[in-house]
Order: C-alpha cells, then structure tokens, then sequence
C-alpha cells in the first residue's frame, strides 16, 4: 500500500477527478483548491480512471456550476463539482433537479459556515445541513484519510443507487489538514465503480436517437405520486452504501460503516456526531476507557438517507444517555437537524416497539466557524450525561453567560499520547513557514514509518500576516483533530510575536523554544520582556537562537527564512538522525525549487548548510532578569468596547470572551483599525521638508493611508511636539495662509515604498536622497507616534477651502485607514479617495472578496469617522448581490427622505419660512458647502421641532437627518462585477437609480488566489487559464455604456490621478448610475508592487487600459458622451506584458502561443481604439425628457 | 567576382558578413532572409546568467514567497512546475533557428558564476550550437582587484568552458585591455579559437530633466570602426586566433576594411537593425565590388594587407600618427 502525505483537498480531488469526465467548479474557500488540483492535472492532461482528461470548466457562479453540472450528468457524462458555505446554496435548486431526476452525481464540499450575522470562512455544518431536503445523500467523513476514502465511496454509490451523493468533510480542519493517507491507485479505483451501473446512466442519457422529455411541468394530478414514485430509490440506498463500503474493506483493509461505533460495548453514555469532531471524540473515548468509563462514540457517516436499522445496529443495548452533537445551528428549532433525526429514529423505534426503553437524548452544538472541539470538551459532554438533570441543549468550546447553555471543560486536561512529538511553528505568512512546514510533513510521512499531521491557522490579514502552524508526529494514526495546546517543539520565527503575543503559554514543560531573533546568545535573554522569562523559567524550556534573518540574507534569500529554520528544526526535534534530516530537506528543495531554476535551490542549500553553526544555545539562568513588560498591544485611550472585546481578538484570545460580549446583530464600531498598531514594515517613510514639492502624490498611492497630508490653521499648531514639523503650504491655490505637513503613521505602514517610488522632488546634490525616503521603522517610531497623535487630533480646516484638483484632494481626511491589505495593494487608494470626497455621507455595500477582507474583517476594521463622528458605513450582503445590496439602500434612502419631505411639508406651516426654504433647496453630495449648509438647516430644525406641538414633529426630528443627502457607493472586485454579480449590476444600472458602483479590478479573483474571471486579459495565466487565456476580456464599460444612461468612467489611479479624481467627482454628481473601472495593481499580476504607477502607464499607454470617461449629461448638450483620456497607443502591448509573471510565465511555457497571444492583444487593443475613437465622435441628439422624439 | 568565402572558429562560411548578437536573433523570418542575401553566419543574443538568475529570484520573492501565506488564496498561480525559469526558451530559439537556418549559428554567452558559464555553455553545445561567444564583461568596480588579477580571473573562465564543450569558443571583448595582445595571447593559450573586437556596451545616458539616469539603445555608427580596425591591425599576424570586427560597419567599405586589417569575419547589428536584411545584402554587394575593384580574388588574399605587418606605413597604426593628428586639428 502507498502512503502519500496530502492535504485533504487535494485528498478529495486526487478521486473527484480521475472518477470524473466533467468537472464544472467555482471558487469558494476552503474548497477552492479542489477546483484548482483539477485543472491543473487537466492541464497537465492527466487521464481519469478510464483514459480520458476530464473537462474543467469554471462557471460565472456556483449557480451556473451547478446548472452545468445538470446538463452534463443529463448527457450521460461522469460528472463533479467542488463548493462550501454560499457556494452550496446557489447550488440548491439544481441540486433538487438532479436528485428529483435521479441522477448520479457525487459532489463534495468543504463544509463551512453559511454567513449569517457576519460572514466566516470557516467550517462547520451549516452549509451542508441546509441542502438536507434536496434528496441528495449525505456522506460524511472526518479526517484526510476518511476523505479520500469516502470519495470513492461516494462517486461508486451514487452510480449503483441513482441517488446523487453530496460527500462533506470540514472545511480547513480536514480540507486544509495535511496527514499522511494510503493513497487509492487506479486500479483499486476502478475496481470500486459499477460498470454496468455506468453503463445504465449511459443508457438513460439524453440523446434524439432515443427521445424522452425531462423537466415538465406537472399538476396536482401527477406531481405528488411522482415525488413518491422514488422512494425505492432511497429506501434501498443504505443497502448499496453498505455493499461498496464492504468492497471498499476488501481492496484496502479499511472497513467503513454507516454508523461506526466505537466505545465500550456495555456502554450506558455515548455521543453522536459527524465530521472530524468524531475523530477527537474517538480519541478521548479511548482514552476514557482505559480510565474505566463505559462510554463510546457513534460516527455518522450517513445522515441522509437516514438508516433506522443501520442505526439500531451500530447502538449498543445497554445505552440509557445519548448526547447528539451538531455543528450547526438552527435557530429557533427544538433541536439541530441530527439531534432531531436520532430523536425521530429513537421515537419511531419505540413507537414500533423495537426499543423497550427510552434512552434520554441531549443535544449540543459545538465547533461553529472551526471554532475548537477538544478532548477536554468530549469529557465534559459524559460528564453532563452523567449528571441526574443534564442541559437538555447545550453548547460546548463558548463561555455562554447569556442564555448559559455552555458546558465547562477543563482546559488544562490533555489526552495526547506520550509518543507523538507535537511541533508549534509561529511565521510570518511571507517568511514561508509554512510550505517548509508542509515539506516536513512530506519529508516524515513519505520518508519515514511515522504518521504525520499538519494543520495551519492563518490571520485574517493580506500584509504581515501570522501564520501558526501545528505539527504532529507519531508511530500511531493521529486522531488529534484539534490544535496542539501543550507543544515539546515551538519555534518563533519572527521576533516581534514575542512583543505581541503569549507565544510561549503553549510550551510544554521541557519543550525545545527555538527562536528567531537579531541577538547573539549572550544578549538574548535578556532581551526578552517579563513575561517571557518566566514563562520559559515556568517551564524549563531549553532554549536555542539563530539570526536566521541574517543567514537567509547572506545566502541571498532576503527575509525567506523557512529553509534555515527547517533545518534547526530537524537539528533540534530529534526526529531523524541531524545527517539523515538535512539530507532529506536538500532533497526536498531540489524537488521543490528544482523546476524554478538552479540558482534558487544553490541558495536555499547554501542556506541550510550555513544555518547549523549560527544555531546556538541559550542556558536559562535561574531567575528572571527582564524588568521590561510585554508593551499593550493598544493604548489605554482607546474606547471601552476596543480595550474589551477587540483588544482580546487581537492577542488571539478572543475565544475567551463570552457571549455577552457580543454585539448580538453583527452591529460592530468601525473604526478600529488605528488602535491595532502592527509594525510589521522594517523600513518607513521619513519626510524632508526642505525639498517636499507638496505634490501630494505620497499620499494619493499610499494603500494603507500610513502616510498622511494635511493643512492647518497655524492657531491650530501653538502646542506642536517638538519635532511636529511643518512648512508654509505652497502646492496648493487659495490656501497659502496654511501650514502643511506629510506625516508617517509608522506602526500603520507596510514598508511598500511606493510613495517614495513616486516622490517627484530630489535633492540637486544628492539626487536619490527624495522628499520622503525610507528609514528604519525603529528609529522613527517614538518621534512620529507623537506627531501622527498631534498630526490627527489637529481640527480638520473648513473642507470648502480645498480644492477638488489632484493637489488638493490628498489634503482632505480619509476615512478609510491603515487595512490589513497587501503591501502595495492597488484597490485600496481608490477607496480611500472615495471616502475624502464624501466619507461622512457615504453608505458601502460590499461584495464579497478582497475588499470585504481589507474592509470588514475582524478583528479590527478601517472604516473610521471624522471629527464630528460622521462616516462610512458599511454591509457586505454575499459575493454575488452588492448591486442590488446597494440598490436596497438607495430605495431605503428614498423612502426615508420623501417620509421626511412629506413630515417637512405637513409641519412647514409652524416654521420659518426661510429655514423651510433651506431644507427644501437642491443639496448636492458632493458640494461640502451646501451639504454643511444642510446640516447645519437640520440642526436649526430640530431645534425648533423641540418647542413645536405638532402630531409629525417627533417623527421629523428623528427622520430629519435623512434631509441630508446621502451617497451609496456599490464595491466589489472583477470576480463580482464581470462574473457573479453581472447580473445585478447590470441591473441596478439599468435601474437608472442614483447609485455608484465601483469596480477594483484586478482581471482575476484576487481574494481567492487568482483564479481568472471574465475580466482575465488574453494571454494572462491564471488558475483555470493554465495556458494562458484566449480570449478577450470582457469590456464592461461598453456594456454600461449602452445603457445611454449611465455615466461610466475607467481609471487607473496609480498613473494617472487626475483623470480618476475627475471621474470620481463627475460619477458622484450624477443623478443617475454610475460605474467606475478602476485598474488596481495585485499581487496576482506577479512584479514587484512598487513599480505599480510605471505598470499601470504601461498598460494605459499600451491600450491594455484605456483611459476614458463616458457623461450622458454631455448628450444634451449636443456633445459625444465618451470622452477618451487615452489617445494614441504609445507603447507596444509586448512591452506592457513583459513585465508581468501572469504574462512572463507563458512566454517561459509555451514561446510560440506566447506570440499568439501578443498577436491577439494587440490586435484586440487595436479594436478596440478603433471603436472607442469612433463612439467618441459620435454626436447624439438630445432627447426630449419622455423620451420620445418629437413630430417623428 | 571575388570569392568572399572565410573561415571562422573552423567554420567554413559562405561570407563574412556574420549577424551579430542581437534582439534580431529572436526573429527567424529576419534572419532567414539576411542569410538569403549574404549572412554567412548569425551570433544568437547572449543568454545572461545574471538574467536568468534575477527572474529566477523575483520568481521566488514574488510567487514562491506567496503560496501558503493565506487562508482563502493557496497561491495566486497555478502549479508552477511547467515554468522553470531557466535556459529552456534559449534552447528552443537555438534549436529552431539549427532546423531552419543553412548558415551556422554560434550561441552567445554571458555567465557570472563558474557553474554558470560551463553548465549552460555545455547546454549549448547539447542544443547543436556550432560554437560559443563568450560575452566577457565585468564592470572593474572593486578596488582590490587589479587589472592583472581581472584578467586571470577572465582567462580562468575561457578556460573552464573551453574544458567543458568541445565545439569552438570565441570570445568577445571588450575595448578596455590595456594590454590586449598579451590578453589575446592569453586566451590562446587557454584554447580559445576566436576573438570578437569589440563589445558595445550601452552606457546610460542622464534625463538633465529629471535628474535621473537613462538606459536607452544607441546604435553604432562608422565612427566607432577605427578603433576595432586598429585592435585588428595590430594583432594580425601575432595571434593565431580567428578574428571579428564587431561594431561599426554600416557600408561595404566598412567591412572591407575591416578584412584588410586582418578580420576572418565581420559581424552586423546596427546596419541590420536599422535597415533589415536590405543591409546584409547593401553591404555584401559593396564589399564584394570593391573587394573585385581592388583585383583580390579571394578575401583570403585581402584579409590583413593593411595590418601592422603589411601595411607600407605600418608606422600609421603606431602612436606617432596620434601626435599628428592633433597637431592637424588645431584651429588656424
């Protein structure tokens, strides 16, 4: 038997694909990777179980997935899909066909939450337990192993029963888990799947050479008796689940029931439940038998069809208390939907007879959004079952003091066995940490007897991300499915954790702490705060340094330290012998970077062969030395809910927060990421004012609003800190009596450098000392954490003094600061822009994807409000309807503001005349002089309305800020706005309804990792355009354009700021639709970030992105609407393209398609210029206000 | 009609008009039709290591160093085992122009480490490359290495690759020796066959403007032959290596002075650069009527006769003729 380490996805995929002849997929987290495992063996044409490579298509939506899924299982093809969480529900209705049709199919999902109050990437059950009445079977497994092996019991059943098969496994704690699994070959593969099964879904296919009709419409006559007409079907599946389970155990020794129980056979307490939680139960009931308990575990396999007597037979006699647990939840039922299937099955039972005596039946929900089920959670479960009045519903792994359903566990308890070496890896995502870590899963589970597991928890960050990665090792099958608490390895691999975090809490007593840190080993302990010696004293740690930063960097590696800790991982763990080990992690590079290139594994070798005599010991002394505290991770000013809630989210402690700590609608303050100060950038930008031109442009790019350009009154500045710099504001007209300052928020910064990249003035002598240069972080943190802190508590200058050019916007506050992006992120400025121009009167609806990440995840958000308390505010609905998310909002707007117009009027009569007059008046959004108007009108009202008796003048003063106007603006990526979401957005543009829409593109699904969409230039690779796409992308605008009525505008900020502040302000003043495409540079496009304003004037130059904006309000005025900001094409498309990995990698793989493809770029550019040169010649004639032409 | 056939590194050539190595290599079509009309041989563009090596580690900064770094995104590519970054894209552009060219094709070749320069040299030869232009270049920037210890190291390098293929190797030079016959005779020593006078290396120019420094192509012109011809002149007869002109030959007359100073070959760039095959085929007919008018049979009787050692005032070559230059030069 062969034994490969994978990770549960590509585990799934490895059987999903070669069972397979039709795979039609879309990406959605955690199972996305299964989508893209698939392609990429298609693409490498990798033949299925019958010699054929199966069609990968990626669909506009999980909805269209599914619907071609429909069509090819229909035709009589071998068909699969991969999807989790919303991905699922969009599937529903095909899903319900299929099954209705009998259809075989066996699709498998990475379970995970279904977002309700808030969106979660993360597992459990809600997903699959809302598709529990479509009629398809539902398969559960609990490990990496089990779902491999279900997979292929999945795809044989569903042929021999004609029931499709819905196989589910729980997303990142199985799907992301590496372990070791005995890998089904071919043969075993095919043995499995029924020939004459596929022979007869053959036969039932589609075809005019035998015609049939499918999908009527049926009556009340027929449909009822035509439902029925299938039970057989499900009532003999459980049968053909237990055939091929039973042929599966011939072929591979692995024995799986429908209900597999595994306790004591006496057992009077058992607990029941699916998915890898049964595995940790598993684990612990073992455990608690060699304690002498009588209790057990039953794992469901097979939730639906639900098998009585499948059931009854895996139930030992002797149990009188049964805990069913859930990882859903249903709120509002009498229980989740397994606890109320066994309570059905045990009521049914004794209502039948068969069962003499009630066993009593509790039920508990755990594990939500992977929320962790461990064993000390297991034994408080048989400990509630002990009890003479249990909870008869529970929740287990929360502190409920709400409505107190939570059970107490014992955090301390852990069960693990002795002989399993468990390792705790704390990286930074960019340091590789860990794909080494997943290089020593392979290095151990392939190269060794040994079992191993791999399981990564990953922030919610894009720049500076934590990764902590949890390894175990061991001579037995490990069914720890759950992180390593008590770790006898820990390695952290970047020294600011030790500042932030408890890093060493999970450091077993007489653990090996390996630390990557600059000091040598006489200074390193103490450099270590208070808390960190004595925890390390606590535990008598032996405890090892290594300056790995410095050994990668002299190996020529920049800051990739992953090889040289993998190496003293390997020396220190003791694992294999220290020769064995670093000749296997040699091995391992050659195979991994071997296909890169020769220099890149000279330099990782060089590396580990240099790591070894730079790793040192250091001898605990006997006490602690370090007078210094752990700084707080926030300041003490920071609001109570931040110091209480937020702050503990942030120190990763959030899972001891109680429920009442919540807000209990998903109603978060925003504004909080200024309190999370990262300082995650080694260097930052320092200001020179002597030659600062004041152009702006530093601020404009930046992406995480870390630096900052403001004017102020000098009155304001008379208690300046010392070193709070400012100059006589110059760059600006009308405002010359101001003082003007750059400001640097240190801790905010990413290090991208792109405002220095940009920084247009240069010192005469010195030409590369600029106005802003990069300095080391730690040198400037103290100076300028006081100047930010002046520099934001300053009064904001009246915002109708600044002019709305290019030089004048950076001036203005953004509201919209310091995200957890990527370095150098291209959307985020344009956010940020939006947010100067009408942040205080601005609704976002969000769709789903990078910028509901950046923008929306917790712990901290950046959406923040101005000195008065205004801001944006902020939904994301789903991926797929931020259009019409925002059209709710404008409708809502509307609705409130003629209520309040109608209240204005009815109590008119006992106000001013004037004051009336002043809030009827046109109020435009973007004009802050008569929006402040407005707002200063509605205050006078309310005022008034005080001192009024009138019916209405309650309910106006409470609606009478809605007189204000308000501004909603749609965001969403390409994936959104060219794929899932076209159909709203086109839409609500079509609506006519004053609302914007602002496209980031990044021509792929940045967020999920570069998958193409529609928005996908030719000749770029991308995942699931593997050789490079052929087609063209689609023109978004020229569709919006169509409309005649909506004011479209693309722009690309980076190069040419401009042309988009301009578009910015003509799209807000509009009263109508508006749709911006916004070219934003991503890390997807594969360069180096901080060239991205070059970049992105390659592209406009190139015609890749051509420069234009289209204002029906020009129309009337006998004016073409398109104006093009792009003229002629002044650079060569090759020369934009060969600066890009995304368009490099073809021309590296395939030269000739590569120049194909060029050929078609250009050509396509070339169109399109022809086009757009035409349409921006067109004179339209103005039409009437109905619409109508008159006397035609 | 003089016969312009020659002899380069052992290779028989039809002409001595040979591409130089340029961008103009990737372009078969171009090429093909510059054979048509006279090329006897093309120069690949160089395969730079340092190249190679530089996308190789972006490749690793800026994709490697982003798979499994976050939750939702595996990686922001596909699988990247189809896109080593390496030599393979040389190799096939060698590769198609052996099957599609009747003139030989010598591979160029700019490495930076020693396993560099011999491992991808080695790569070459297994491509069918009929020989090797070594592309010397290093930029003298470290003040403890003196010329001497340079050259040693250069030497060391022809050397190795000499060692390691067994198709001829020349080497193209830079004109900044300060001895070069001892630095020719050194490369003979170590088994080169050929030398190429000389590379042209594209200094940047500065954007006064900007403040900034600027990289863009000049192209060579006829004022940059005297000093190739001079190189030429001097080594003819005292090296028994083949010899090249590179570098400012626009017109027949270029390149047949270039032969009288004692070329085997002369390679083109700029002409062909600026003007197509119609170059090759100017600068062939030129060259072949001038070399008839001057009554040479073959270029073999031509190659040299103006050199140090045949010319009838050698002593021109000499320093003495510098003295009087700028004597003539100054203003009346």
């Amino acid at each position: 038997m062969a034994f490969k380490t994978l990770e549960g996805n590509e585990a799934v995929a490895s059987v999903a694909y070669r069972c397979s002849e039709t795979i039609a997929i879309y990406p959605i987290t955690p199972s996305s990777a299964m989508g893209e495992y698939s392609d990429d063996w298609a693409s490498l044409k990798r033949p299925n179980l019958w010699g054929v490579t199966p069609q990968v298509v990626e669909m506009q939506s999980e909805a269209g997935a599914a619907g071609a899924l429909h069509g090819a299982v229909q035709g009589g093809a071998l068909a699969t899909t991969f999807t989790a969480s919303q991905g699922l529900l969009l599937m529903l209705p095909n899903m319900f066909k299929i099954a209705g049709e009998l259809t075989p199919l066996c699709m498998h999902v990475a379970a995970r939450s279904v977002a309700t109050h808030a969106l979660s990437i993360f597992g459990d059950h809600s997903d699959v337990m809302a598709a529990r009445t479509t009629g398809f079977a539902l398969l559960a497994s609990g490990s990496v192993q089990e779902a491999h092996d279900m997979a292929a019991i999945g795809h044989a059943v569903t042929l021999a029963s004609r029931v499709p098969v819905l196989h589910f496994f729980d997303g990142f704690r199985t799907s992301h888990e590496m372990a070791k699994v005995a890998y089904l070959d071919d043969d075993t593969l095919r043995a499995l799947m029924p020939a004459d099964a596929i022979a007869d879904h053959r036969a039932r296919r589609m075809t005019p050479d035998a015609p049939v009709i499918r999908g009527t419409s049926q009556n009340p006559d027929a449909f009822f008796q035509a439902r029925e007409a299938a039970n057989p079907f499900y009532d003999r599946f459980p049968e053909h689940l237990e055939t091929v389970m039973t042929r599966f155990a011939e072929s591979t020794g692995r024995h799986y029931k429908l209900f597999d129980y595994v306790g004591h056979p006496q057992a009077e307490r058992i607990i029941v439940l699916m998915g890898s939680g049964a595995e940790c139960a598993h684990e612990t009931v073992e455990w608690l038998l060699e304690q002498g308990h009588k209790v057990g575990v039953l794992k469901v396999r097979l939730f639906r069809p639900f098998s009585l007597q499948h059931f009854f037979a895996a139930l030992p006699d002797t149990v009188r208390h049964i805990a069913v647990l859930d990882r859903t939840k249903e709120p509002g039922a009498a229980g989740e939907p397994l606890l109320l299937e066994i309570s059905g099955a045990l009521m049914t039972a004794w209502s039948q007879g068969q069962l003499t005596q009630m066993p009593r039946l509790i039920g508990g929900r755990y594990g939500l959004s992977s929320r962790e089920f461990t064993p000390a959670m297991v034994c408080a479960i048989f400990a509630e079952l002990a009890k003479e009045q249990p909870k008869m519903r529970f929740t287990v792994g929360i502190k409920d003091d709400v409505t107190h359903l939570s059970l107490t566990d014992d955090e301390a308890l852990s069960i693990e066995p002795a002989d399993t070496r468990r390792a705790l890896f704390f990286g930074l995502g960019a340091d590789g940490t860990v794909s080494s870590n997943k290089a020593s899963i392979k290095i151990l589970g392939e190269g060794t007897e040994l079992f191993a597991q791999g399981h990564f928890v990953y922030d919610s960050k894009k720049s500076g991300a934590t990764t902590v990665s949890h390894l175990r090792f061991g001579p037995r099958w490990i069914r720890s499915s759950y992180r390593i608490s008590q770790a006898d390895f820990l390695a952290v691999h970047a020294p600011q954790f030790i500042e932030r975090f408890d890093v060493f809490e999970q450091a077993a007593p007489g653990a090996t702490v390996l630390l990557n840190v600059p000091w040598s080993p006489a200074e390193a302990w103490d450099q270590l705060p208070y808390e960190a010696q004595r925890l390390l004293l606590d535990r008598q740690v032996r405890l090892f340094v290594i300056d790995a930063t410095r050994v990668a960097d002299e190996a020529g590696l920049d800051k990739r330290i992953n090889t040289v800790m993998q190496a003293c991982f390997f020396a220190l763990a003791d694992i294999l012998p220290k020769a064995e080990a670093i000749a296997h992690i040699k091995r391992s590079i050659e195979e991994t970077w071997g296909r890169r290139g020769p220099e890149i594994v000279r330099r990782n070798l060089e590396a580990v062969d240099a790591s070894l005599a730079h790793l040192h010991e250091v001898p605990l002394p006997g006490k602690v030395t370090s007078q210094r505290r752990r700084p707080p991770l926030i300041s003490g000013d920071a609001p109570e809910f931040v110091q209480k809630v937020t702050r503990l989210l942030m120190e990763g402690q959030g899972e001891k927060l109680p429920v009442s700590a919540f807000p209990v609608d998903g109603t978060w303050p925003t504004g909080t990421a200024q309190y999370e100060k990262r300082g995650i950038a080694q260097e930052v930008p320092i200001w020179e004012s002597d030659l600062c031109v004041q152009c702006n442009f530093c601020s404009m790019i930046c992406p995480h609003s870390a630096i900052l350009t403001r004017v102020f009154d000098p009155d304001d500045l008379t208690a300046a800190p010392d070193l709070f710099e400012t100059v006589d504001e110059a760059g600006t007209e009308g405002i010359e009596d101001l003082q003007y300052r750059v400001q640097v928020a240190a801790e905010d910064c990413t290090g991208c450098g792109l405002c220095v990249e940009v920084c247009p003035a240069k010192d005469k002598q010195q030409p590369k000392r600029k106005a802003i240069n990069m300095q080391p972080r730690l040198a400037h943190r103290d100076a300028e954490e006081i100047n930010l802190a002046y520099f934001r508590s300053r009064p904001e200058v009246d915002r109708t003094r600044i002019p709305r050019n290019v030089r004048g916007l950076p001036l203005l506050i953004p509201l919209f600061e310091f995200s957890g992006a990527c370095a150098g992120c291209g959307e985020t400025p344009y956010i940020r822009l939006l947010t100067q121009l009408v942040g205080d009167r601005l609704m976002i609806a969000n769709a789903t994807g990078c910028s509901s990440i950046y923008g929306g995840n917790l712990p901290t958000t950046p959406y923040t409000t101005d000195q008065q308390g205004r801001g944006p505010t902020w939904n994301n609905s789903l991926f797929e309807d931020a259009a019409e998310l925002g059209l709710g909002f404008r409708l809502a707007l509307d609705s409130l503001q003629q209520r309040a117009a109608y209240l204005l009027q009815s109590v008119a009569p006992q106000l001013p005349e004037t004051l009336v007059q002043q809030l009827q008046a046109p109020c435009e959004t973007l004009d802050d002089g008569q929006v402040a108007a407005r707002r200063a009108a509605i205050v006078n009202l309310k005022e008034q309305l005080e001192d009024i008796k009138h019916p209405m003048a309650g309910e106006l003063a409470r609606l009478a800020d809605e007189l204000c106007p308000k501004s909603v603006w749609v965001i969403g990526g390409d994936g959104w706005a060219y794929d899932i979401g076209y159909g709203g957005l086109d839409h609500v543009l079509a609506s006519g309804r004053n609302i914007k829409l602002l496209v980031l593109d990044t021509e792929v699904y940045s967020n999920t990792g570069g998958q193409q969409s529609k928005a996908t230039p030719i000749g770029a690779i991308a995942k699931f355009a593997a050789a490079g796409k052929e087609t063209r992308k689609k023109d978004l605008g020229l569709l919006a354009m169509s409309y005649g009525h909506v004011y479209v505008a693309q722009i690309g900020m980076q190069s040419h700021a401009a042309q988009a502040a301009k578009a910015f302000q003509e799209a807000e003043s509009y009263d109508g639709p508006a749709l911006i495409i916004a070219h934003s540079p991503c890390i997807a496009h594969g360069y180096d970030l901080v060239h991205s304003a070059d970049q992105q004037r390659r592209a406009v130059d190139s015609w890749a992105w051509p420069l234009y904006r289209f204002d029906p309000r020009r129309t009337p005025q006998g004016l073409p609407p398109l104006q093009l900001d792009s003229k002629r094409q002044k650079v060569p498309m090759r020369r934009y393209m060969e600066e890009e990995a995304r368009f490099r990698m073809l021309e590296l793989r395939d030269p000739e398609r590569y120049e194909l493809l060029v050929a078609a770029a250009t050509e396509a550019a070339a169109d399109r210029r022809e086009l757009y040169q035409q349409l921006a010649g067109i004179h339209l004639e103005a039409q009437n206000p109905d619409g109508e032409h008159p006397h035609d | 009609m003089t016969d312009l056939t020659t002899r380069w590194l052992g290779l028989e050539l039809a002409s001595p008009l040979v591409i130089g190595a340029c961008p103009l290599t990737d372009d078969l079509p171009v090429l093909q039709a510059c054979v048509e009309v006279g090329a006897g041989a093309v120069v690949m563009r160089s395969l730079f290591e340092e190249q190679i090596v530089a996308e190789q580690m972006a490749a690793h900064k800026f994709i490697d160093s982003r798979i499994s770094t976050d939750a939702e995104a595996r990686s922001f590519f596909p699988e990247s085992e189809r896109f080593s970054i390496g030599s393979n894209t040389y190799l096939r552009r060698l590769d198609t122009l052996k099957k599609h060219l009747t003139v030989p094709v010598i591979a160029s070749l700019n490495g930076i480490t020693p396993g560099g320069w011999t491992g991808y040299a080695t790569e070459l030869e297994q491509a069918g490359a009929d020989a090797i232009e070594l592309n010397l270049y290093d930029l003298a920037n470290d003040t403890n290495e003196d010329a001497a210890a340079l050259e040693a190291r250069q030497l060391a390098v022809v050397a190795s690759v000499v060692e390691a293929v067994t198709i001829p190797v020349s080497v193209k030079l830079s004109p900044f020796y300060s001895a070069l016959p001892a630095f020719v005779a050194g490369l003979d020593k170590v088994g080169a066959r050929g030398v190429v006078m000389f590379n042209r290396f594209y200094q940047p120019d500065m954007d006064l403007e900007t403040l900034t420094l600027t990289r863009d192509v000049v192209l060579s012109s006829c004022q940059e032959l005297p000093v190739r011809l001079h190189a030429l002149g001097l080594l003819f007869g005292r090296t028994k290596l083949d010899m090249a002109a590179s570098g400012g030959v626009h017109q027949g007359d270029d390149a047949a002075k270039a032969i009288l100073s004692g070329a085997h070959a002369v390679q083109l760039v700029s002409a062909v650069l600026m003007e197509g095959p119609a170059a090759v085929a100017r600068i062939h007919k030129q060259l072949t009527q001038r070399l008839q008018d001057m009554g040479y049979d073959t270029l073999a009787q031509a190659r040299g006769a103006l050199s140090m050692t045949n010319a009838p005032n050698a002593h021109a070559w000499e320093r003495l003729n510098y003295a009087r230059l700028l004597q003539g030069w100054q203003p009346k």
